[in-house]
Formats: structure tokens, C-alpha cells, sequence
């Protein structure tokens, strides 16, 4: 086995072209899957992660576009923008056209599970007729075959009486159940990389907790690595292995699942650390994130968070931070994405009026001069 | 046991509002000024006769009692004497009927042959020349009615260029012997052949006429219904697991689609009814249309009440096929309640 990781993004940039201007809702993040890992992608509403798996499978609609960045898995090219002549991102030679990409990566190399499981399966074909058809494309099997995989798979995925509901519709099933059907259906196809696009979240808890139980056994049975979007942390401490943390398309801070726990730097992850209740920590108040994530369109200048962030201080609203690796240790990696972490005068700046601190009346006394 | 449950429940509905329809039919007509006597009978008839033709189609009685006979003789598939034609109105509507429904079989084949087609072409090519042109086609579609259609297809096709005939029709199931264009000496089969093609011939302009409106419309709901579909969950789905486009709208797309197709379907078949009685005017075909016009201008009662009520009939079919083929479709439908 080389040390080349499964999956590999570098720089991804995506873009939609609305007519209100440019929405930059990816905008130049980089991450690993290495063999057997689950990898988190964890950020608000809003923060780009379902624009960035839907690019990894090259399924952006128009009018989104991946102008920017590479992505390799297993050494193919599934994404390479370049710089034309034009100066207008292209296609470079080496990466996977849309035939290729669909027969050779989508379902059978890389798939995925989606957010709702309630639209997620067609009306009218019966459960047992959809996952054989997607078996059948993208496994070598027969039709005969590739029915007992499914009936073997929904089993596994803990349908009761498989046989019988391989002949039901959508319909006729929970939600849970869904969830499961959709789980079989990824599985089954064999592929090596799953992107599980908050698969849990239109659940309700008690059946988060038996679809995350499940997707643990299963990992470890088939091997297989994840992608795993959410926006629940607790989900992210359960079962990721190494996390990235996006705020507005960008990931601001990427670390083993246990360093980002408990050796938290970026002030955003801290933020949203302090907003969700913890067992290992008895607090008083849930302290929640100030304010409402900026629009994509019209981003914040300087550091993306200097808006809502409690430690802002002026230079965060000039310097736009890049990712620095402030892992003590030799083998892990910690990246974070903030001013604080670069030499450029962070300790000596004012700290910034952000929405964080700021109240009602602060701004009165401004305007009426009194302060100076 | 879903379906079938299902199928006889909606076929029991279709009761009441039949008895709805004759009962509606049978008042309105009643209620209509001028008295089919007197136009039997010419002006100034004397008393006497003028009484006896009253008892003979029992107009001397009154309207309850004429209400529960005329249901008593619609169940017993009796509806009465044509006033004008002298005879028995179901054996006019018999004669009648399958000329109609023929020609709105036929045009509604064409509606949907170019309306599917060109709806999911617009769908997929969103906002490019192929959608413009076909919204285009549409507005036409419409917006114009369908006896100008007619009667410019007929000045264009029949007269200037002499390629199509405009006037009577033949049917498929003509005795090939009325034919002039039957060899007379063809064997069976040939005859038969010959006497379909000369029928095709007759039908193009009529189905095209009745077809538009019905195309227009059909085309548009397509392509709304499947640009919607086609932003559905399931198709992204499928489009996530290396399905091929055409396969997603054959497939995937395509059953979902169709559902506010056939609602509309059903519902069109009144404008397509509506649309007969033009088409069959312009065209001199002798269908259900000329009939009830010769029948309401006649003031003759049983064969107008015959008539609108055929149409009904007809329509209250059109819908639960309609129903019927929606549980065909989307299981939903025919499952519901039933789990």
C-alpha cells in the first residue's frame, strides 16, 4: 500500500453564477481520505458542504460551476481545472471526462448516501427494483445475482423480513427504514469512498443513534472510507476519525477528531464547541454563535469570521488567514485557518467591535461623539 | 387486491354523478323556450293533432311524472324516439357515437405523439432555441380556435395544394364496396388495406384541427412536470450511482412525469367534446357533434337529452380511466388507506 491517500482535494473552488453576483460557495478547500477513515466536514448551514461533495461527484448544476482545483482519487483525476488561454477555467487533459466519470466513479467507486431519505427513493419503483438497478450498473452481476446482493444487503442493513419488503415501495417504509435502504444501496455497490450527505439529520434521534451504530459496524466490516457532512458535531465525536471544519466554503480548521475536541484553535470551532452540550463539561449556559453566517456572495473581508468572532481584533478584518499546521506532534496534522496563528502583528492589534461584543448602545454613543 | 378495490370503488362513484347528469339534463332541456310540437307539426296546427302527438311522446303529463319515466326508460338503456329523425335515439347515437370517438382518439394520439416528445425536449434543453420555439408552438396552439385551424388547413391542404380531402370523411370500418377507391375486384385483405389508407387520408386535417388545442396544452404541462421531476432527489440520486441521462428521463423521470399529464388528459376531453362539435361542423363529418347541434336546433327533447347525456358519459369514462391509469402509475394512489 502506498502512503497516497484515497482521495485527495486540493484547492477545490466552485462557484454558482447567479445574477446577483458570484457565489463562491466552495472557495479553494483542501482535504484527505485516507484508506479506512471516516472524515468529517462539519460547518453550518450555509457553509458549502454539500456544494463540496456534489463537486467531488462532479454533480454541480448549472448555474454552478467548479472553476478551480484538483481532486484525485486513487490517482485518477477526477477534477482538474486549469487556466485556459482565455484566462477561463478548463477542463484540464488528465481529468476523467463525464462518460468516464460516470461509468468508472459514480456508484461503483464512490457513492452516496443523501440528507433525505424521504425523496431520496422513487415513488414508483418498487425498494428491492432500485437498489438491483444500481447493483446491476455498477457491479459486474446479472440480474438474477445482483437481486440476491440486494436481498443480502438489506438484511444486512437490518430490514426485517428482506425478502418480502425487496417487493414494497418507497412508500410503505419509515424514514429509519429509508435511511437504511439508501445505506444498503451505497454499500452494495461496493465502492471504496462513501459521501454521506448529512444522512442523519432528517432523522429523529433514537434512529440517528441505531443508523450511526450501523454505519460503525459496517465500516469496519467492509473497509470502507466516508466522507461524512454534517453540521452535528456530536455525530462528528461519535464516529469520525479526522475532522474538517468549513465556514463560508472555506475549512478554517482540520485535525484528528480528538485534537479538535479537546486542543480546539480556531475561535470558530470553539464557538461552536460551546453551543452544543457536552458530557465531559457542566456549564451553566449554552453559549450560542452571535449573529448569522454572512451571505457567500459578499464575504467579509479578512478573516471570513471576523464578523461574529469573540477574539477579532483589527488586523483579522484585513489579513485573510491561510491554513498553518500548529500540530505539536510529528505524525498528526492540525491545520487552522486564523490570524492568530500568523506572524503578522495579531498580539498588538486592537481588539474589533464585532457583532460579538458589540451592543445596542455602543453604537449610539459612537454616533453622538461622546466617547472621545 | 389494491387495484381492484380500488377500480370498483371509482366505477361505483360514477353513479351518482350520471343520475346528476340526467337529472340536470332533463330540466334544462324542459326549461328551454318554444314547444317541439308546434315545430313538428308546422304553423297553426289544429288542437287535435297537436294533443295527440302530445300523447304519444307523453308531453300531456306532468314534468314529475315525465322525470321518473325518463329515468325508469334511461335504465332500461331507453332514451325514447328522436323527434326529427323518427327514430329510436339510442340507434341515431349508436350510428353516431363511434365516429366521434374515433376522431377523439385520434387526435388526442397526435397531441400526445408530438406533445410528450417535444415537452421533454424543452425540458431538457431549458431557455434554448428548442424551448423557445416550442413555447412558441404552443402559445399558437392555444391561442387560435380550432375552426380557423380547420378551415386554413382545408384552403391550404385541399384546395390550393389538393393533397388531403376536406369533406366526407371515411371511417376504417367502411364497407370497402361505398368506396370508389376500392378496387372492386381486390381481395379481402387488400380491399381492407385500401380502405384504411383512404381513411387515413380523410383524418388528417380533422385530427389536426381537434389535436392542436390538446397538444399545446399537453406539451406545456410536460415540460413543466418533468423540469420538476428532474430536480427531484430520486434523480440525483440515480444521476450519483452513473445512471445516463437518457436513461434518468426514460426511466426515472419519465412515470413521475406523466402524473399531471394524465390528470389533464381527462380533464381536456370536455374542451375536446367542445371541439368535436366545431371540427365535425367544418369538416361535414356526421359524429356526435352535428347531431346535438341538429338536435338542439330541432327542439328535439329526447334526442338532445340523449345526446348531452352520451357526452357525460363519456367524460365521467374519461375521468376514471384517467384515475385508473393514475393508479396504474404511482402506487401511492391505489395503496392509500389500504396499509
Amino acid at each position: 500500500m502506498t502512503d497516497e491517500p484515497l482521495l485527495k482535494v486540493e484547492n477545490l473552488q466552485t462557484q454558482f453564477f447567479t445574477e446577483e453576483g458570484t457565489v463562491r460557495a466552495v472557495d479553494g478547500i483542501s482535504f484527505e481520505v485516507n484508506e479506512g477513515e471516516i472524515v468529517g466536514l462539519v460547518g453550518e448551514s450555509g457553509a458549502g458542504k454539500s456544494v463540496a461533495t456534489s463537486s467531488i461527484m462532479r454533480l454541480v448544476e448549472t448555474p454552478g460551476q467548479i472553476v478551480g482545483g484538483t481532486v484525485t482519487y486513487k490517482g485518477t483525476k477526477i477534477v482538474d481545472i486549469e487556466e485556459g488561454p482565455d484566462g477561463q477555467p478548463r477542463p484540464s487533459e488528465e481529468m476523467l471526462t463525464d462518460e468516464e466519470m460516470r461509468e468508472q466513479i459514480r456508484g461503483n467507486e464512490i457513492a452516496i448516501i443523501f440528507q433525505d431519505p424521504m425523496e431520496a427513493l422513487n415513488p414508483v419503483f418498487k425498494v428491492g427494483a432500485q437498489l438491483r438497478e444500481f447493483i446491476e450498473l455498477n457491479r459486474d452481476v446479472g440480474s438474477a445475482e445482483a437481486r440476491e446482493i440486494a436481498v443480502d444487503m438489506l438484511r444486512e442493513v437490518g430490514i426485517p423480513e428482506p425478502v418480502k419488503r425487496y417487493d414494497s415501495y418507497p412508500h410503505q417504509f419509515s424514514g429509519g427504514m429509508r435511511q437504511r435502504v439508501l445505506i444498503a444501496m451505497a454499500l452494495a455497490c461496493e465502492p471504496s469512498l462513501i459521501i454521506a450527505d448529512e444522512p442523519t439529520t432528517a432523522l429523529d434521534v433514537t434512529v440517528e443513534g441505531q443508523i450511526i451504530d450501523l454505519v460503525h459496524d459496517l465500516e469496519a466490516k467492509y473497509d470502507t472510507s466516508f466522507v461524512w457532512v454534517t453540521h452535528d458535531l456530536g455525530v462528528v465525536a461519535e464516529i469520525c476519525d479526522r475532522v474538517n471544519v468549513m465556514y463560508l466554503g472555506e475549512i478554517i480548521e482540520s485535525a484528528d477528531v480528538d485534537d479538535l475536541f479537546h486542543d480546539t484553535k480556531h475561535p470558530y470551532t470553539e464557538a461552536l464547541l460551546q453551543s452544543i452540550p457536552r458530557p465531559d463539561q457542566t456549564v451553566e449556559e449554552l453559549e450560542p454563535i452571535v449573529g448569522v453566517m454572512p451571505e457567500a456572495i459578499n464575504p467579509p473581508s479578512g478573516c471570513r469570521f471576523h464578523t461574529r468572532c469573540p477574539d477579532a481584533r483589527t488586523v483579522c478584518r484585513e489579513f485573510h488567514p491561510t491554513e498553518q499546521d500548529v500540530s505539536e506532534a510529528v505524525t498528526a496534522t492540525h491545520r487552522v485557518a486564523c490570524v492568530k496563528y500568523e506572524s503578522i502583528g495579531y498580539e498588538d492589534a486592537r481588539p474589533l467591535e464585532t457583532e460579538a461584543t458589540d451592543d445596542f448602545g455602543s453604537g449610539l454613543i459612537d454616533a453622538s461623539g461622546e466617547d472621545a | 387486491m389494491g387495484r381492484l378495490r380500488y377500480t370498483t370503488v371509482r366505477l361505483l362513484q360514477a353513479i351518482p354523478v350520471l343520475l346528476g347528469v340526467v337529472t340536470i339534463t332533463f330540466f334544462l332541456t324542459d326549461a328551454i323556450p318554444g314547444d317541439p310540437v308546434q315545430i313538428m307539426l308546422g304553423p297553426s296546427p289544429s288542437a287535435q293533432q297537436a294533443d295527440a302527438i302530445r300523447a304519444k311522446f307523453g308531453l300531456d303529463q306532468p314534468l314529475y311524472v315525465r322525470y321518473v319515466n325518463y329515468l325508469a326508460d334511461v335504465v332500461r338503456l331507453d332514451l325514447g324516439e328522436s323527434i326529427y329523425y323518427g327514430v329510436p335515439v339510442t340507434q341515431k347515437i349508436m350510428e353516431r357515437l363511434p365516429v366521434t370517438l374515433f376522431l377523439l382518439l385520434s387526435s388526442f394520439t397526435f397531441a400526445l405523439c408530438t406533445a410528450v416528445p417535444l415537452g421533454i425536449l424543452s425540458a431538457k434543453r431549458r431557455n434554448e432555441p428548442t424551448d423557445h420555439v416550442s413555447r412558441i408552438v404552443a402559445l399558437f396552439g392555444v391561442s387560435t380556435p380550432s375552426f380557423w385551424i380547420g378551415l386554413m388547413l382545408i384552403i391550404v391542404f385541399s384546395f390550393k395544394l389538393g393533397w388531403l380531402p376536406a369533406t366526407n370523411i371515411v371511417l376504417p370500418w367502411a364497407d370497402p364496396a361505398s368506396l370508389d377507391a376500392v378496387d372492386p375486384d381486390a381481395s379481402w385483405l387488400v380491399a381492407r388495406w385500401q380502405v384504411v389508407a383512404t381513411s387515413a387520408k380523410h383524418l388528417v386535417l380533422p385530427m389536426i384541427t381537434l389535436g392542436t388545442l390538446q397538444m399545446a396544452a399537453f406539451t406545456r404541462i410536460e415540460r413543466s412536470s418533468m423540469l420538476e421531476v428532474l430536480g427531484e432527489e430520486y434523480v440525483k440520486l440515480a444521476r450519483a450511482y452513473g445512471v445516463s441521462e437518457f436513461t434518468i428521463v426514460r426511466k426515472h423521470a419519465f412515470r413521475n412525469a406523466q402524473l399531471p399529464l394524465l390528470t389533464l388528459v381527462g380533464l381536456q376531453l370536455t374542451s375536446a367534446l367542445g371541439g368535436a362539435v366545431l371540427t365535425e361542423t367544418v369538416f361535414s363529418i356526421n359524429g356526435m357533434g352535428r347531431l346535438i347541434i341538429t338536435a338542439i336546433n330541432n327542439q328535439d327533447f329526447p334526442l338532445v337529452m340523449g345526446t348531452t347525456l352520451v357526452f357525460g358519459l363519456v367524460f365521467v369514462i374519461g375521468v376514471i380511466i384517467t384515475d385508473l391509469s393514475y393508479a396504474l402509475v404511482d402506487p401511492r394512489v391505489s395503496f392509500e388507506g389500504s396499509e
